[in-house]
């Protein structure tokens, strides 16, 4: 059993080092956390996802902007690849795998990215398509993984509207998945007329959004209230 | 007074019998593609297709200019980017040209090829933008656009890098943005001695939800103000999101005019610059345009002449579905608000 004090220590200096986006003190403390033999999911969730959340907050104030957030994002890769490999299997309560791309006609891919993050974090298997994914790839992807969930990311007007037509294929040969979408145009009117099961609000917001998810499941893996 | 000569004088605050209806990118629709038969991905590579295609919003709505090209590559292309034209689409898709493959991994990589007019599609525009001027310069203005140097940085390297370089290494990224800026001067003016009537420069690479204030004013800010500097004139900024605390370092920026989207309110921007300042904007291309009534229409256009604007200008490209009435009844409407005395 790791020393409560110790255990603060460790969490705090994780925290800090994901908010200060240092990834040096973020690595330190994730190797120390595994010395001590520390909770890698504990490390995980109330150390790196606290860090993280605190980010949210800083960038919704707009004291952060989004460069400040991809690098905080940064620092909290260096410790997840340290920490994951130790995350027992018993303990993630969440599992399954995710399809997630950017839309045809569409490069903007640092919402997706940051999306695809929060869903590593939780446990899930990423299938990362990238960016200017024909839509039909999409449902292909979705059918051979038989994804959980697909998340599609649109920043452009222009290209958001080939999310309707994904999310109708989808339907019609998987219609268990659960369908996300997300970025700068999208609104929560658009994502109930095409049925989607969740939305992110816009542009930056996908940033917030990923946050957000990441709280949400942070609750539902440690199974706080 | 034709549209032409009204808005001459509107980019030197003359006298004018009302605000005009027109913008500095892109404003093909659909309609304009049917009456020519033509396939979206089409009108970027030739350029008699691309002439065409950008004086149909005057033809068939007397949208009061003829602008081309209608994609943000150009720049990226001469620069040694790979674009994405979609070439197997088909003429119901509208999907716009994307950058394939990046031209630079690093900053310190960027190299500016000579002989910019024969370079990537420079010579298809140069031509389209004669074409234009020979089928409709009498009436309405010809002219084009090019990207501000920090957006044309996020077209050649990838945007997170650059992102994360901008806080991390900024001098990398002022030496980079220089470069860019003395090229866009070079590219801009060979536009200028083409003939266009003014030329827009769009950096909207640089809304404040994305970079700070602080990092707009340190960063983007001085290269802009290298461009402005270095081009002819008349001259407009073109920003979008929410640009309502980086409007006066906008107008600071040396251009004739700026122009902004639907979440810039008018009304303060104008108080903020005072009467001098020349301002363009602010309908929503989409959300008012694409999914609004005709009424819904009238009431934006109205509310941005009433906000002060001294042209309304779509807040971007004006997105190719636009359904015809909602266009007719764009046009009408600042023909009706906007009358001066």
């Amino acid at each position: 059993m790791v020393d409560e004090e110790k255990r603060k220590d460790i969490l705090e200096r994780l925290k800090k080092g994901v908010v200060e986006f240092d990834e040096d003190m973020v690595r330190e403390a994730a190797q120390e956390a595994l010395d001590v033999g520390m909770d890698a999911l504990d490390a995980i969730m109330n150390g790196l996802v606290a860090g993280m959340e605190e980010v949210g907050e800083l960038f919704d104030k707009g004291e952060y902007f989004v460069p400040e957030v991809l690098m905080c994002a940064d620092a909290l890769y260096a410790g997840l690849d340290i920490l994951k490999p130790h995350v027992k299997k018993e303990d993630i309560k969440v599992s399954g795998q995710v399809v997630i791309g950017v839309v045809e006609g569409d490069v903007h891919d640092i919402g997706k990215n940051l999306v695809k993050m929060m869903f590593e974090v939780a446990g899930f298997e990423v299938i990362d398509l990238g960016k200017d994914v024909p839509l039909e790839k999409f449902v292909e992807e979705s059918l051979n993984t038989k994804a959980d969930i697909v998340a599609l990311s649109a920043m452009m007007t222009t290209t958001m509207l080939g999310m309707p037509k994904v999310i109708e294929m989808i339907r019609e040969k998987n219609p268990n998945a659960k369908i996300l979408i997300g970025g700068a145009p999208v609104s929560k009117e658009s994502a109930e007329k095409w049925g989607a099961d969740g939305w992110a609000p816009d542009a930056t917001n996908a940033v917030k959004e990923a946050i957000n998810m990441v709280k949400g499941l942070k609750k539902e893996v440690m199974g706080e209230e | 007074m034709n549209s032409k000569e009204r808005i001459k004088r509107i980019f030197s605050k003359e006298k004018v019998d009302r605000v005009a209806c027109f913008s500095g990118m892109g404003n093909v629709t659909v309609e304009g593609l049917k009456r020519y038969d033509y396939a979206f991905y089409e009108i970027h590579l030739d350029a008699e297709k691309m002439a065409n295609a950008a004086c149909t919003s005057y033809e068939l709505y007397g949208f009061e200019c003829a602008i081309a090209p209608f994609d943000l590559g150009i720049e990226a292309e001469v620069l040694g980017a790979e674009m994405n034209f979609y070439t197997h689409k088909g003429k119901e898709d509208i999907v716009y040209p994307t950058v394939r493959k990046k031209a630079i991994e690093d900053p310190g990589d960027l190299s500016v090829p000579e002989g910019i007019t024969e370079k990537g599609r420079v010579p298809v525009v140069l031509e389209a933008l004669d074409i234009m001027q020979r089928k409709v310069g009498d009436d309405v203005p010809v002219a084009t656009y090019i990207l501000g140097p920090y957006t044309l940085a996020g077209q050649i390297m990838d945007l997170e890098k650059l992102l994360k370089m901008s806080f991390k290494k900024p001098d990398e990224i002022n030496a980079l943005l220089s470069s860019l800026a003395d090229f866009l001067v070079e590219l801009g003016n060979i536009y200028f001695d083409a003939g266009i009537d003014y030329l827009t420069v769009r950096e909207m690479g640089a809304p404040t939800d994305v970079l700070s204030p602080r990092m707009f004013r340190n960063l983007i800010l001085p290269h802009l103000k290298e461009v402005f500097s270095g081009i002819k004139k008349p001259s407009v900024l073109h920003i979008c999101g929410d640009t309502n605390i980086i409007v006066e370092l906008m107008w600071e920026s040396g251009a004739t005019a700026i122009s902004v989207e639907q979440k810039n309110d008018v009304a303060k921007t104008r108080e903020k610059l005072g009467d001098e300042a020349i301002i363009f904007g602010n309908i929503d291309p989409f959300g008012t345009l694409v999914q609004g009534s005709p009424d819904d229409i009238r009431g934006a256009v109205k509310a941005a002449i009433d906000g002060g604007v001294d042209s309304v200008w779509p807040g971007c490209d004006i997105w190719p579905a636009v359904p015809k009435e909602n266009m007719i009844a764009y046009v009408k409407a600042v023909e009706e608000f906007g009358k001066r005395e």
